[in-house]
């Protein structure tokens, strides 16, 4: 009785698997999430699933976490007044070492992502993986397209030259053929009735700030569902 | 050294070397260009001030290029004498500019009059110093669309 009345309760043995060594162990028995993770590292992609077509929504992603790199370093030197927009533009291809680079990036990303993310689409419906439980990220999904878009529309605005200005006046144009609404969106849009300073800012407003908050929500959302549900059954 | 030792080294030298492979051109593109600064760049002293009479237009070279200085009752405009048409050498012609491969004028202020060139004559970034004018880069700010500039479209 003695002896054991002086020992340290020992571990039990799945706590003594959970603590590890190094300089990771040590963050990772302070979050003492070692079995959730566990459980998300070991799970195994369906043969079915081994696929390129399987890949379009894994590549859009990578695509948005390039595009919100090279965005987060364009705003560096973009200026969005009319007076400086397209001179930054310039500066940024022409002056700044690599940002010819970093903006090609950035302008082929963009395309690419809304090819990918429509892509995905297809895949999606054509494997018929919105169904029963999965409607409610086929509807996060749509959100996540048309934000895409969103992005894509309010960016081509963001250089201000002669394509940038005649397409934002065609789209914001169709906002305004809307029933009732049409003309509150137009003059939402572009801030006035005319295309000015307060258009470049409102569609820089929404680029930077407004739609990059609302799809990291999405894509978490969408993601979250994803681990919930797996990847769904082959055809 | 065991094997799965080497391997670990291996995977981590190539993680540097991706990791320098973006790191590198980050900083360079946060360091800003010597032609926003202000500064006027790479400089070339084209001569004393008083070689560029009041009103009229005197050729000079900027480092080989050639150029005309334009003394506008002591502010000194450095015009690019490259067309910005095909990239012929424009002709002083009293106090504007003639190009003579396909006929574009320019303005006593580079403007164009005359097509085909659609675009102005650049200008130069300059300074004044000690009684002789010191000539840096090409001016980005009118380099293209100077309409666009003043909202005419």
């Amino acid at each position: 009785m003695s002896v054991s009345a002086g020992r340290l309760p020992q571990p039990t043995p799945s706590e003594a698997k959970r603590r590890k060594p190094g300089h990771v162990g040590w963050i990772v028995n302070r979050l003492g999430m070692d079995d959730t993770m566990e459980d998300q590292y070991n799970r195994v992609v369906p043969f079915h699933a081994t696929n390129y077509v399987y890949c379009f929504g894994g590549i859009a992603l990578v695509l948005f976490v390039l595009l919100a790199a090279t965005g987060i370093m364009l705003a560096v030197y973009y200026q969005p007044t009319p007076d400086t927009a397209y001179q930054s533009v310039l500066n940024i291809s022409t002056h700044v070492q690599f940002g010819w680079w970093i903006r090609s990036i950035h302008r082929w990303s963009a395309g690419a992502m809304v090819l990918l993310v429509f892509l995905h689409m297809l895949r999606v419906f054509f494997t018929g993986a919105y169904k029963k439980p999965r409607e409610l990220n086929w509807l996060t999904g749509v959100a996540l397209l048309l934000i895409t878009t969103g992005f894509g529309f309010t960016g081509y605005l963001l250089p201000w030259d002669q394509k940038a200005y005649w397409a934002t006046k065609v789209g914001t144009d169709i906002a305004g053929s809307v029933p009732l609404i049409g003309h509150f969106l137009l003059v939402s849009l572009r801030g006035g009735e005319q295309i000015s300073a307060a258009t470049l800012g409102r569609f820089f407003d929404l680029h930077v700030l407004v739609l990059p908050a609302v799809i990291i929500i999405f894509l978490l959302g969408h993601f979250f569902m994803i681990r919930r549900h797996g990847i769904s059954g082959r055809l | 050294m065991t094997r799965s030792g080497f391997l670990k080294w291996l995977i981590g030298i190539f993680g540097a070397v991706s990791l320098a492979g973006i790191v590198y051109p980050v900083l360079r593109f946060l360091k800003p260009p010597a032609a926003l600064s202000g500064a006027i760049g790479q400089v070339a002293d084209v001569g004393p001030l008083s070689g560029f009479p009041a009103g009229q237009l005197t050729a000079v070279a900027v480092n080989d290029q050639p150029a005309a200085v334009q003394n506008l009752g002591g502010k000194y405009i450095v015009y690019s004498l490259i067309c910005t048409h095909l990239g012929c050498v424009v002709e002083v012609a009293g106090d504007s500019f003639r190009c003579p491969c396909h006929g574009s004028e320019f303005s006593p202020t580079g403007v164009v009059t005359r097509g085909p060139a659609k675009l102005p004559l650049p200008t130069y970034r300059s300074q004044t110093r000690n009684g002789s004018l010191l000539v840096g880069l090409i001016d980005v700010s009118r380099a293209a669309y100077p309409g666009w500039y003043k909202g005419e479209f």
